[in-house]
């Protein structure tokens, strides 16, 4: 099977400059390999750091335990749940896993429509802030986020998405993103849940998803 | 963004596209978003049912629980 790409730029924060990438809408061994072989490393030698530096653990990336290569193994070929990944300089930036079948929106104004579900997204951990100071691509985020719309664009769903937030996220969902916030979800291990209208999904495209 | 697609011609009963259309309406999707969107939903099912699982619908009021028989 084809894997369709779009041309795309990240921020290289240390040069200050664009580089070119490309996003990819799967997620592949190569990606999952990446996953392995380069971000794992990094983000145990950082979870190390941080442990001897004393940084309390409720300041560690909350997503540390994510398995990707069980995730895409358990989703392979389900068309509810498409994937996304972004690679520059050969090397993966970051992976998003949505789900498109089961999910519909909560805020009133919408009428329970259909919305893309942004189910697991993930930053490649040298890309991460609370990590790397400067971190080595900015944009990650924002174009997977701008993915997730498209695809809920080409759905019908008109570019409705929704997500649970992990709470080292809910700033740039909020304020980046320009999403909704509903509150803490008691269904959901109380994280919060953000959502995004058509009007809001055209605002950010419009402001061309910049950080 | 859009994948390479087929064509296929469906064949409906008068009963069966009101149905459709009636979705369509209430959904805001043409048709073949709709359908698109019903296949994805029925692999997923599907999927489940032959790992094992059980779907239900639950009335949330009541705390009833009701299986959906898949045949």
């Amino acid at each position: 099977m084809s894997v369709s790409v779009s041309n795309v730029f990240l921020l290289n924060a240390a040069a200050g400059k664009a580089e070119p990438a490309e996003l990819l809408h799967a997620i592949t061994d190569k990606q999952l390999a990446d996953w392995e072989a380069e971000w794992a490393p990094e983000l145990l030698s950082s979870l190390q750091r941080l442990h001897r530096t004393g940084v309390a653990r409720a300041r560690w990336p909350q997503s540390r335990h994510w398995d990707w290569r069980r995730k895409a193994t358990a989703l392979q070929g389900m068309l509810a749940y498409p994937g996304f990944s972004v690679v520059c300089a050969g090397v993966t930036q970051g992976m998003m896993i949505l789900d498109v079948a089961t999910k519909r929106c909560r805020i009133l104004s919408q009428g329970g429509k259909n919305l893309v579900y942004v189910w697991f997204v993930e930053n490649a951990p040298w890309n991460r802030k609370e990590l790397f100071d400067p971190p080595r691509y900015r944009g990650v985020g924002s174009i997977l986020i701008r993915a997730a719309i498209e695809l809920s664009k080409d759905l019908e769903f008109q570019g409705r998405i929704g997500l649970h937030s992990l709470p080292q996220a809910n700033s740039f969902y909020a304020n980046t993103c320009g999403m909704t916030d509903l509150g803490s979800d008691p269904d959901h291990q109380g994280l919060r849940y953000f959502e995004m209208t058509p009007e809001q999904a055209a605002a950010f495209i419009a402001k061309g998803g910049k950080t | 963004m859009s994948a390479s697609k087929k064509t296929m011609t469906l064949n409906l009963t008068d009963t069966e596209m009101s149905a459709l259309e009636d979705l369509c309406s209430k959904k805001e999707l043409s048709k073949t978003a709709l359908l698109r969107q019903a296949l994805r939903l029925y692999q997923l099912v599907e999927d489940r049912i032959e790992k094992g699982d059980k779907l239900f619908f639950e009335d949330k009021e009541k705390k009833e629980k009701a299986e959906v028989m898949m045949l």
